[in-house]
């Protein structure tokens, strides 16, 4: 196989991406079948879905809107990831990080420390979500998928449980108190989704490119996710690389929380039954894995997802499409972008195609 | 190289296709309406299938084209809303459900000359959205007073309702599902002499998805005794229907008690006419089919309109509306054509066994509602869900 | 709370343990084998669909019940296919399954009719056995049955010897003649088959219908149970139980009206999350997986 020698060249950048082009052209081809065995027009679908994600400014600013969320949670399971931990508490932790933002606004404070404090407690909440998982771990070898996926479960309940009767807004009782306008994220574009939130999202993925690829810790953890046993061998303590990803991953998660309730409009408030938070989480996990958990890639993915769900909207509204149907688009880009075989096939096909044309030109 | 080459058109390709969306475009047709739906989407058997149903039928009726968007969370209701009213395409733009209020509030301030309308919000005063109320407490005081009634005359001293997640919207069936009980008690001791003392057993679930919670739910209230069940939680009324259906089969009956008490669209076809003795049913079709009216015959106005039983926006389930909704449950493929002279038969003979006088009470009740004469108590008016509770107490030792 | 109420309690907890069983049992499998899916919450969502349009088409709840399984199976086989001989990732195919069932299932419903929800006819759901404390679901028996057969394939057969080796060093297996993507392949569509199977309980069986939401998370109990079980069919029998009881127990007890003024209902609520983490924080402790679990296989 030339594989190998192919990582040695440019193509060592291109290759996941026209990966993911390519498995997203073919996740769109099985959605046109679909739509046409069904009687809808996949050509008016497709131009309306890119119309809705990315065809003007304000649904460039949505798509990204979408993102900013994403974003973080998708970090929180890249990085364990790179570390060879499957962690998905990020879906917990948010609802906590969330809580804890709020939370902040029941005290008054002047106007850039109110946004920072909030910023803090959400994220120092997110990481004492995510501590018991590592402690769990470490001490009593408790595999994280399962203190993850109970967590979750837990954080839900006691999020309901504040929201009713803690933190709820005295008149509207469906919701929590609002974030105080001095701890806001400013919308960058009026009318629009987008906020200054963004900026965390961006500034935490640098932190976390510096994190991974220029410091030892970074290095500790990359080292311990190719290989366990060499990296003991190597000296690097397992407790502190467990830690490290979890608190790391807890932090990022309870920002993501606080981003999306302190800046993404209307409501600045968390609302009963969470309905503004549930599945940011675990489309993270999707966001990462389509970013082959690499922070760069992460971003394009968040922007790809975000701008589906953007679109998704534009396809009922005017090729009438459900949005079920959007989803089970969605669910074909995905399974297509999962294996890289595809491309293989594809590229037998064009072959014999083009043997085809060669044939008909002689 | 040549394979480079080609990954590089084929990326310059997407590029162009993202670039270019904004010259593709649609074409416009006259005459549409927007139905904006909260998270829970069609098929919650909640306000989005009525919303959807009153929305299908205006368009059907004024030749309009009816598009529905769905929101996948919280977040969409922004966007979707303002989407739509961008689009410039509609004549009027219905969000379903009260989540969807402080979306409205600022899409309705930005775009002044398109008509909005809203369900289950009554606060934001907007010289372009009609605000439609509903007085489920009111509804809920009629149910609760029959539970209790018939909970009574069946010697079950128990009536159970099964909730949603905890939201104020809730607390209105809640807490007229709680006064309702106890002037049932009262009306019932007093015509018939005997003391009448059903209580209340009552469950948040914390879910309107998992179907299980509202089996177990009623699996448990039914052994504690509970002779009715009042389903507040959409789709969790399919798992209280089967805990019925399962415990009635095991003493090798097939017809209530026990009951359910459907909520919002007419549910009495479900559980072949003989398990479901009465719904409570919210309009939610008529307020928005009301909307699209008005829209069309140039009356439409901003502010609130307050659908209650004084105006059929609230009422129980009667005769009426059966075979009305027997079609909708055929069109749900649960049931065909064939069932519906057995369901219709079930239905009349299981409301002909409880006493006359009892729906007499009933229709008493509605009429004094109606008139002012009982005042039936309102979360979102003035009394807090705790001031309910302890002022209509569970009546459970 | 009166002591014949334990009846009806353990009944609950027994109807709750099958789906996240034989689901868990159907990844336990897989994952002997070297398969990681994530995908479980979907498959189980079609298959109840498919379960319940099986029994109204045959006209039977056996029919619906393979129906079920047999739809899990070709899910089984695509996850099979994409990531033995189409080398995919897993967890995104997985993420993929859940993604795709979750439009499909709805967008069928409505397609379906207009209610959003489709009952199975009295007739042809899956009688119970009366047994006078209580009814029992006969497929209680059937997965306790499949947890001892599946053990028992697995530890004690050659076979199961040829999945673990599969699962555990792929090269040394093809070296030793064990053709691993076919075997493997041949796990996803076991387990599919039993993860079907799960899907086709909760609406030929247990609820009678299907609602566009009808798994509510199950299918990652059913993972959780799995790392609870350590890949033993007998402790994830086992697990779904201790998680089924607590789950009804804590519904069942918070409808108690005493109970309500003493916890709020959201505490109570916890009950089967924090007992689950206990146990397995308490007694099942750390757990090893096969060494080439979620790694396609790749001849040099």
């Amino acid at each position: 196989m030339g594989s190998k020698y192919r990582f040695r060249s440019l193509n060592k950048y291109l290759n996941p991406i026209n990966e993911s082009l390519l498995a997203g052209a073919i996740g769109l081809a099985i959605g046109a079948i679909i739509m046409v065995g069904l009687g809808y027009s996949p050509l008016d679908a497709y131009s309306s879905l890119l119309r809705g994600s990315f065809g003007s400014v304000y649904s460039w600013a949505e798509s990204l809107a979408n993102a900013t969320p994403l974003i973080l949670t998708a970090l929180t399971f890249a990085i364990a990831m790179r570390g060879g931990l499957f962690n998905i508490g990020a879906e917990g932790q948010l609802y906590i990080g969330a809580i804890a933002a709020v939370s902040v606004s029941l005290i008054q404070i002047s106007a850039p420390f109110h946004l920072i404090i909030a910023l803090v407690a959400a994220m120092t909440a997110g990481a004492l979500w995510s501590l018991p998982v590592a402690i769990l771990k470490l001490t009593r070898g408790v595999h994280e998928v399962i203190s993850t996926i109970m967590l979750n479960w837990i954080a839900r309940f006691f999020a309901f449980y504040m929201i009713a009767n803690v933190l709820m807004d005295p008149v509207r009782g469906e919701k929590t108190i609002s974030i105080a306008e001095t701890s806001r994220f400013a919308r960058i574009l009026p009318g629009s989704s987008l906020n200054y939130g963004i900026v965390v999202s961006a500034l935490a993925v640098l932190l976390i490119l510096f994190l991974l690829w220029r410091t030892t810790a970074g290095f500790e953890l990359r080292a311990a996710g190719h290989s366990q046993e060499s990296s003991n061998y190597a000296g690097i303590s397992y407790k502190k690389q467990v830690l490290r990803a979890f608190l790391l991953g807890g932090v990022l998660a309870g920002l993501a929380g606080a981003v999306q309730v302190m800046g993404r409009p209307p409501t600045y408030a968390l609302i009963s039954g969470l309905p503004q938070m549930i599945d940011l989480g675990f489309d993270g996990i999707a966001v990462a894995m389509i970013g082959r958990n690499h922070p760069v890639g992460i971003i394009f993915a968040a922007i790809f997802f975000g701008g589906l769900m953007v679109g998704g909207r534009m396809m009922q509204m005017s090729a009438g499409v459900p949005l079920e149907l959007v989803r089970i688009v969605e669910g074909a880009i995905i399974l297509a972008l999962a294996v890289p075989e595809l491309k293989r096939i594809f590229y037998v096909v064009r072959k014999k195609f083009a043997r085809k044309e060669q044939r008909g030109g002689n | 190289m040549r394979i480079f080459r080609i990954k590089v058109a084929a990326i310059l390709i997407a590029l162009v296709a993202l670039v270019g969306g904004p010259f593709i475009g649609t074409a416009v047709a006259a005459g549409k309406i927007a139905l904006v739906t909260d998270v829970g989407g069609r098929g919650d058997l909640s306000f989005n299938d009525m919303g959807f149903k009153g929305a299908d039928e205006a368009a059907a009726e004024f030749g309009l084209e009816l598009v529905s968007i769905q929101s996948t969370s919280a977040n969409d209701y922004l966007p979707n809303l303002q989407m739509a009213a961008k689009s410039g395409d509609f004549d009027i733009i219905i969000g379903v459900g009260f989540l969807l209020a402080d979306a409205m509030a600022e899409v309705a301030d930005q775009h002044p000359d398109q008509k909005f309308a809203i369900i289950d919000v009554t606060w934001l005063g907007k010289p372009n959205l009609m605000e439609v109320g509903y007085e489920e407490n009111k509804g809920s005081a009629l149910v609760g007073a029959l539970g209790a009634m018939v909970a009574a005359h069946y010697g079950y001293d128990k009536i159970g309702a099964v909730l949603g997640i905890e939201i104020p919207v809730l607390y209105k069936f809640e807490a007229g599902y709680r006064f309702g009980m106890h002037w049932g008690n009262a009306k019932y001791a007093a015509v018939t002499g005997k003391k009448a003392d059903v209580g209340l057993l009552y469950k948040y679930t914390g879910t309107f998805d998992d179907i299980a919670q509202g089996k177990i739910a009623t699996e448990a209230m039914l052994a504690q005794g509970a002779g009715l069940i009042y389903n507040v939680a959409g789709p969790l009324g399919i798992g209280d229907l089967e805990a019925i259906t399962e415990h009635l089969e095991a003493k090798g009956k097939t017809a209530g008690p026990p009951f359910m008490i459907g909520v919002d669209a007419n549910q009495d076809w479900m559980g072949d006419g003989e398990r479901v003795l009465a719904s409570m049913m919210k309009r939610v079709d008529f307020g928005v089919y009301q909307a699209v009216e008005a829209v069309v015959n140039g009356t439409f106005e901003g502010g609130v309109q307050v659908l209650g039983p004084n105006n059929g926006g609230i009422k129980m389930s009667g005769e009426a509306e059966l075979a009305d909704f027997i079609t909708f449950g055929i069109n749900g493929g649960k049931i065909t054509e064939s069932d519906r002279g057995r369901i219709t038969d079930n239905w009349l003979a299981m409301r002909s066994a409880v006493p006359s006088w009892i729906w007499d009470a009933v229709d008493e009740l509605s009429a004094k509602i109606g008139s002012g004469e009982v005042e039936v108590p309102c979360v979102w008016c003035a009394d807090s869900i705790d001031q309910i509770r302890a002022d209509w107490p569970d009546n459970v030792d | 709370m009166e002591i014949e109420h334990l009846w009806p309690i353990l009944f609950i907890s027994l109807h709750a343990m099958v789906p996240i069983t034989l689901a868990a049992i159907g990844e336990i499998i897989e994952e002997s084998a070297g398969l990681f899916n994530i995908g479980l919450e979907g498959m189980i969502l079609i298959s109840a669909l498919a379960g319940a349009l099986g029994a109204e088409y045959f006209g039977s709840a056996i029919g619906g019940l393979l129906v079920g399984a047999g739809s899990g199976a070709v899910l089984g086989v695509i996850f099979g296919l994409l990531n033995t001989y189409g080398r995919g990732d897993q967890l995104i195919t997985g993420v993929g399954i859940n993604l795709l069932a979750l439009g499909f299932v709805a967008f069928m419903l409505i397609n379906l009719g207009a209610a959003g929800f489709h009952s199975v006819p009295r007739d042809v759901q899956i009688k119970l056995i009366p047994l006078g404390v209580g009814s029992l679901s006969p497929l209680v028996l059937v997965t306790i049955l499949l947890a001892i057969i599946v053990y028992w394939v697995l530890n004690r057969t050659q076979l199961g010897i040829r999945i673990k080796a599969v699962g555990e060093n792929p090269a040394a297996a093809d070296v030793a003649g064990i053709r691993v993507n076919a075997m493997r392949l041949g796990a996803a569509i076991v387990a599919g088959a039993l993860v079907g199977l799960a899907g086709a309980y909760l609406s030929v069986d247990w609820f009678g219908s299907v609602t566009k939401e009808i798994s509510a998370g199950r299918g990652f109990i059913a993972l959780a149970v799995v790392v609870f079980s350590g890949l033993n069919p007998l402790l994830a029998l086992f697990g779904g139980f201790i998680f089924g009881f607590f789950d009804g127990f804590a519904t069942w007890v918070s409808t108690y009206p005493k109970i309500k003024d003493i916890i709020p209902w959201q505490f109570v609520a916890m009950v089967p999350y924090i007992v689950t983490l206990l146990v397995v924080a308490g007694v099942i402790g750390r757990v090893r997986f096969p060494k080439a679990l979620g790694i396609p296989y790749l001849r040099e």
